[in-house]
């Protein structure tokens, strides 16, 4: 009786938190963007992010992502932070930018260890937060190889 | 004492006042996760980049903090806005005393 | 009668003229089976990663910090002109001997320089024969055809259409029968050493064309050569003469 009325509570809880819809985040990378959102609402959207949906080595994938902004020093984009969920630390990399940047818009090389979610979250000058995800599948290059 | 290494910035050498141009840095090095280990089963340890800064005429244009989920030989292609002829100076710093940095001029007409 | 043998000659001159040479030549470097990301990182060499070891060629060749007192440079003066299309020729016999371009870098350094030999892998080696390599980019590949290395040439051959390890596999079996089907999610390649040194994704740096050999051997669970044994060089030797012609896209990347 106990347990199925504490199940009733921490389902509501779920989703009553920000983070709500269908699947769970991993606790780290959660744990990472609450590190970074505090205790803002995040909004979904408004970034673009670019990385393969099928990608033949985890050990380099090109990603770019960006938000569509005027820049200027009232209205600009402060950072994106990716943050992967099945890597073994969920911080991948944070871009910052400022109104000299001209655009929000980045691209770089990330590693990814295994198949998966990954996020964009970006954080405006207004405090306001919004992100994206991306699922991707890492394969593994046929033929292992002896070091 | 500071270890450094080769880093390649491609970016343009005159741009129009308040245009927008983009900015390759490529750095060489390693980025040792700490998750790898050696057939022995010794882990090999962590080496990272942690930061690189780019900076115009000192003003602060673009910044990244790199964690262990960059790909070795990091790469970034980004933006920039120049109102006046100056110098772009890109600067990473890493584990280990790693420090690396590399100036570039511009001229803006 | 006549009309008719010219009809067969026709029909005939048709097929030779227009799919034999359709079929003449289906060789295709891996480079085309790669992500348009990775095609651009291979093309593009401010996004190439190998473009530091070329950094690291040019210092070394400017090097005189042997016993001989010689950089690669007091002989060999401009690389870009005295090793243009140099890569491309290699494995070939020089003094007699089959050489594949790290032979020949090895050779240098220790009659020119007197100094021991660099290791395979070494970050010297790799340096040295990805800078030259660079200079042959875009140009044909013409191994030797020289009757004297006949002989290696044949060994090679039969290396390649061997069956061996575990998995009692030959090369021919993957790379000739198999090309363009897949084994697990990647597309099987011919085989054609056409962008060596590689920046190898999966080595996360550069690596010889033998160390590709090696690990291709591990994968099939046989033994693996020595590095510079006769064996990967008569390999080589086969490999570079079945892509002859083909364009050499060195310092490649591979995924």
């Amino acid at each position: 009786m106990n347990q199925r009325r504490q199940l009733i509570v921490s389902l509501t809880a779920l989703s009553l938190c920000p983070w709500g819809s269908a699947s769970a985040m991993p606790s780290e990378a959660m744990q990472a963007m609450q590190a970074i959102v505090g205790t803002s609402i995040v909004n979904t959207g408004r970034v673009y992010f670019e990385l393969p949906p099928l990608v033949e080595s985890g050990n380099l994938v090109a990603v770019k992502f960006s938000v569509d902004s005027p820049m200027t020093p009232t209205n600009y984009v402060r950072a994106i932070h990716i943050i992967s969920e099945a890597n073994p630390s969920p911080n991948v990399v944070s871009c910052y930018f400022t109104p000299l940047s001209g655009k929000a818009e980045a691209s770089t090389r990330i590693r990814l260890a295994d198949s998966q979610r990954v996020w964009a979250l970006a954080q405006m000058s207004d405090g306001s937060f919004w992100r994206t995800s991306v699922d991707t599948v890492i394969t593994l290059s046929a033929c292992t190889e002896m070091v | 004492m500071s270890r450094s290494s080769r880093a390649v910035v491609t970016m343009p050498k005159t741009a129009k006042k308040g245009e927008v141009f983009s900015i390759r840095v490529i750095v060489q090095h390693e980025m040792e996760s700490g998750f790898r280990h050696t057939e022995q089963g010794v882990r090999v340890p962590r080496d990272l980049i942690r930061s690189f800064v780019c900076t115009y005429n000192g003003n602060e244009v673009f910044k990244a903090d790199l964690h262990s989920g960059v790909a070795s030989n990091p790469l970034f292609i980004f933006y920039a806005k120049a109102d006046q002829s100056g110098t772009f100076e890109f600067k990473w710093q890493g584990d280990n005393n790693y420090f690396t940095v590399v100036n570039q001029a511009i001229t803006v007409s | 009668m006549i009309k008719k043998q010219l009809a067969q000659l026709g029909v005939l001159s048709f097929f030779f003229a227009v799919a034999l040479p359709a079929y003449a030549d289906q060789r295709q470097s891996a480079t085309a089976l790669m992500t348009p990301s990775n095609q651009a990182m291979q093309n593009d060499m401010s996004l190439n990663p190998a473009l530091f070891w070329i950094m690291d060629g040019e210092a070394l060749w400017g090097d005189r910090s042997n016993p001989a007192g010689k950089a690669c440079a007091d002989c060999h003066q401009d690389v870009k002109q005295s090793m243009k299309s140099v890569a491309a020729t290699f494995p070939k016999p020089v003094k007699g001997k089959l050489l594949n371009l790290e032979g020949q870098i090895n050779q240098c350094r220790t009659s020119r320089q007197q100094s021991p030999a660099f290791a395979y892998e070494s970050k010297n080696l790799l340096s040295l024969s990805t800078l030259v390599a660079y200079q042959s980019r875009g140009l044909p590949i013409t191994a030797s055809t020289d009757i004297a290395v006949e002989p290696d040439y044949r060994k090679g051959q039969s290396l390649y259409f061997q069956r061996m390890g575990q998995l009692n596999l030959s090369c021919a079996q993957c790379h000739d029968d198999r090309a363009g089907l897949k084994l697990a999610s990647s597309t099987i390649p011919q085989g054609h050493p056409t962008a060596y040194p590689i920046y190898r994704i999966e080595w996360q740096g550069v690596g010889s064309l033998q160390r590709r050999l090696r690990s291709c051997v591990s994968a099939v669970r046989a033994e693996q050569y020595a590095y510079g044994s006769p064996e990967l060089l008569a390999l080589e030797l086969y490999l570079m003469r079945r892509a002859t012609g083909m364009q050499l896209e060195s310092p490649g990347v591979r995924p």
